[in-house]
């Protein structure tokens, strides 16, 4: 504005003012807006605003049919689409009574920790960003995309693969796939010491996320938190091992949780997370070779496909928390009604707008980025 | 978890009446309530029970029985168990109990089923709308609500040209990633 166009506003005499945080703001995931009233910098009130990526998949899902509905689900959530596939397939497999082939199963588990990978080098990565490190940010961005080349391979997509389908998923493992993901797995654990020396020890990093956006256990509890940002209030909970699914109840591994549950504590569970995931997929790698048989079960007519009628709940554990799939048919060529829960239901709107109060201003995009809150997931 | 399982339910069969559950699975339970005693039921479960986690509230609209189905979805960290509470409200005037006493996520879902469904949750904190905050037609998922038929009545179908796209084909299709850019 040019000065002479200036024109002096009669406030009335308050230090508090209203400021619109997003819908497009480099520090947001996605498009999402808080209206967020402050003194000074410390942020007095936040309010969510949601809405900006609102597609209508529940509306659209009851008008297509069940496996049409499988390119939908995965852009429910951008960064963590393959939880997405699995669990509406497993929804209809329960309604079905399908029994999933082995190797169909280890497969899913597969996908499942590969992109858990991608996830957290994308939230870590953006998380770097929000602090004004734009380095790991590139990093995480550039190493995620390796993934990406391995589920192109796979699944012929990059981010949306469209692959878990009932019953089993598309097609099997290509020639020498797991020699190649073998060596992304040596890579990007050759890669870990280089992220702690950059992030997650450094003082720049540490000394801005300690303390900021801190819940205890029991408000964690309270506000329905789940995954990492449950954990890193200090309970091992995770949905991999309280409720299993596919073959997770065979696997070994560990739930890592950190105490303090503040944003630095979300980073380091992530972090120690994606060594589990690379522990996992090292076991996916040395079992699945043995495990010959179908890659589906039989299953009707796609396009003709009457789900029998009945109600399922499935959870399985993404990279945010606890996904879950309400599904219910009436026996019909299309579901009646499909109900999805994601985690950042709770942590972008509720959590969110309660850790902000009495944060800074500039904490409020790494608080976000911290309980890697996805608001696709919210807006649906 | 079986016997745990086996003793809040004896407990609350002798509570509250008119009550029909079901076991579909080791760790999933459905329950069948009348609207009154709903709220009772989540209490019991959760001070009783251990059932301290809200995974989500869901509405289902049966406009042939004229009525909301609300499932209450909730998840016990102790007995590794899921309840899914299910209760019928009329679809007229639709208005229902907010939980939010009980289990401070409903807030998010409450809204949601308001927003959606058009139900009224009496003493939910915040019943503002939240994805269609500029949208003033009816609730958007009640089955009356023809996606199709809006769409048709607010835009002109465009006529599609895939020019583009015969090019593509013509190439031989999409992108490919070639086997000497794979780098394992």
């Amino acid at each position: 504005m040019r000065p002479e166009n200036y024109q002096a506003v009669n406030h009335p005499p308050s230090n508090e003012y209203e400021l619109n945080f997003g819908p497009n703001h480099p520090g947001i995931e996605g498009n999402y807006a808080f209206k967020v009233k402050l003194n000074g910098d410390r942020v007095l009130e936040a309010r969510a605003d949601g809405g900006y990526l609102h597609r209508g998949f529940e509306k659209l899902m009851e008008g297509r049919l069940w496996i049409q509905n499988i390119a939908l689900v995965p852009r429910i959530c951008v960064p963590d689409p393959v939880p997405m596939e699995v669990c509406y397939a497993l929804a209809i497999e329960e309604l079905c009574g399908l029994e999933v082939p082995e190797r169909a199963q280890w497969i899913r588990v597969m996908q499942l920790e590969m992109s858990r990978v991608a996830a957290h080098l994308f939230a870590f990565g953006g998380h770097a960003a929000t602090t004004g490190m734009y380095t790991p940010m590139f990093w995480g961005i550039a190493d995620r995309d390796l993934i990406l080349d391995r589920f192109e391979e796979l699944t012929g997509g990059r981010v949306y693969h469209i692959y878990n389908i009932p019953g089993g998923v598309r097609r099997d493992l290509p020639e020498g796939y797991l020699g190649r993901l073998s060596g992304l797995l040596d890579y990007l654990e050759s890669r870990l010491p280089d992220y702690d020396n950059l992030f997650f020890t450094n003082q720049v990093f540490v000394r801005r996320a300690r303390d900021v956006g801190t819940m205890t256990q029991a408000q964690a509890l309270k506000w329905g938190v789940t995954g990492p940002n449950l954990r890193a209030t200090g309970l091992a909970l995770d949905v991999r091992r309280d409720d299993p699914y596919l073959v997770y109840g065979r696997l070994e591994f560990d739930v890592p949780t950190e105490a303090g549950g503040d944003a630095l504590a979300r980073n380091l569970v992530r972090r120690s997370e994606l060594q589990q995931s690379i522990h996992i997929l090292r076991q996916v790698i040395d079992r699945l070779p043995e495990i010959d048989g179908p890659i589906r079960c039989p299953i009707p007519n796609p396009l003709a496909w009457n789900v029998p009628a009945g109600e399922a709940y499935t959870r399985v554990e993404s990279s945010k928390g606890e996904l879950a799939y309400y599904v219910v048919s009436t026996g019909g060529g299309k579901p009646y009604r499909v109900h999805v829960r994601g985690p950042s239901s709770m942590h972008a709107v509720q959590v969110l707008e309660r850790l902000a109060v009495g944060s800074r201003l500039e904490d409020i995009a790494q608080i976000m980025f911290s309980l890697d809150a996805c608001p696709p997931e919210v807006d649906r | 978890m079986d016997k745990n399982l086996n003793v809040w339910l004896d407990n609350l069969l002798q509570e509250i009446e008119g009550i029909k559950f079901r076991r579909k699975s080791t760790r999933r339970v459905r329950i069948d309530v009348a609207m009154d005693a709903l709220p009772t039921l989540l209490e019991l479960l959760q001070g009783r029970a251990s059932y301290v986690h809200l995974s989500a509230i869901t509405c289902v609209d049966w406009p042939d029985d004229g009525e909301f189905e609300l499932v209450y979805h909730v998840w016990s960290y102790e007995t590794q168990s899921l309840v899914s509470a299910h209760t019928r409200i009329p679809r007229d005037p639709g208005v229902y109990l907010s939980i939010y006493d009980l289990y401070e996520p409903a807030a998010f879902f409450e809204r949601d089923i308001h927003e959606m469904f058009g139900v009224f949750f009496e003493g939910s904190p915040d019943m503002e709308k939240f994805i269609l905050t500029e949208w003033d037609g009816p609730p958007p998922m009640r089955k009356e609500f023809d996606s199709e038929a809006f769409v048709n009545q607010q835009f002109e179908w465009q006529p599609y040209h895939p020019d583009w796209l015969k090019e593509l084909e013509e190439e031989g299709g999409g992108v490919t990633t070639r086997p000497e850019d794979i780098r394992w």
